[in-house]
């Protein structure tokens, strides 16, 4: 099994020809590269006045926060560019900052264009109506 | 390791997984969608419990914990370690198309692959988690709903997220 994990990692960081980088990365380099999204992410989101934790009965997750859907947004798209084995140069570093950035402008701007909240509003009410 | 010992404790370790966040992030509380209302009451009707009703019709009709652990084994299996994240990000957009408020997703899809990884340590394979969690989803939706919603509501009584509370 733990091939599994190995190869895939290896296979992920392998060869980045049509990149810039001529190092491939090693797994504690995409471990780096994901705390920089997470954390790049996060300050930016901070910067932009999005409230750190969402309003208070967690179960509504439409507010956005800088803590519930940014670092999710990065990272998940941090994902794809690193299975697609494109990672720019400096290990990845630039593309994690990148991606930080914009899922935090994405979110404080767009979010509510792209996932409009529902209509509905007693979608979530309590039992006793 | 064996197969058939691998896949009983995938399955004990999905179930684990899945009803516990499930449980902490209050699927057993209230319907999150308008189909959990229906299935809630309509298992309540025929003798289970409210609360554990509505988190069968929460795991049903929307993205929550159960459908994160499956798309996680089934990304990991595929891509490894980022490919359960994808997962979590698109269990993510699921969650917003269903207009499904909750968190329950997104964080059973990352607990999941963090203890998809640590188990690979002891040798159990991304197919064990994934044949383990279609028998958990199984155990909780298929054999006997009553009974298990009572079950579920004990369980959310522990965690102090019972509906009739």
């Amino acid at each position: 099994m733990f091939d599994l994990v190995f190869d895939t990692i290896y296979f992920a960081s392998f060869s980045n020809f049509y990149g810039l980088s001529n190092i491939s990365l090693s797994s504690f380099d995409i471990l780096l590269a994901y705390v920089v999204a997470i954390v790049c992410s996060i300050i930016v989101a901070l910067v932009l006045r999005l409230p750190l934790l969402p309003s208070k009965p967690y179960r509504y997750s439409f507010d956005v926060s800088a803590l519930y859907p940014t670092p999710i947004i990065a990272i998940g798209i941090f994902s794809i560019f690193l299975v697609l084995n494109y990672t720019f140069m400096y290990n990845g570093l630039v593309l994690a900052v990148v991606i930080g950035v914009l899922s935090a402008l994405f979110v404080k701007y767009l979010f509510d264009f792209v996932f409009p909240k529902p209509l509905d509003e007693n979608a979530g009410e309590d039992i006793n109506e | 390791m064996n197969e058939v010992i691998g896949i009983i404790i995938a399955a004990i370790l999905c179930w684990l997984n899945f009803v516990i966040v499930d449980t902490y992030f209050g699927l057993p509380e209230q319907p999150g969608v308008r189909g959990a209302r229906i299935i809630g009451k309509d298992v309540e009707k025929r003798g289970g419990d409210i609360a554990g009703g509505f988190f069968q019709g929460n795991i049903l009709c929307s993205p929550d914990a159960s459908a994160g652990t499956l798309m996680a084994s089934i990304g990991y299996l595929l891509l490894g370690i980022p490919g359960g994240i994808i997962a979590a990000f698109l269990v993510f957009i699921g969650n917003r198309l269903c207009a499904d408020p909750g968190y329950a997703g997104t964080t059973g899809c990352l607990t999941a692959t963090a203890i998809i990884f640590l188990a690979s340590f002891i040798g159990l394979t991304p197919e064990m988690f994934i044949v383990g969690m279609v028998i958990a989803i199984f155990t909780v939706m298929g054999i006997d709903q009553a009974k298990m919603s009572v079950v579920l509501g004990k369980i959310a009584k522990k965690f102090n997220r019972h509906a009739r509370e």
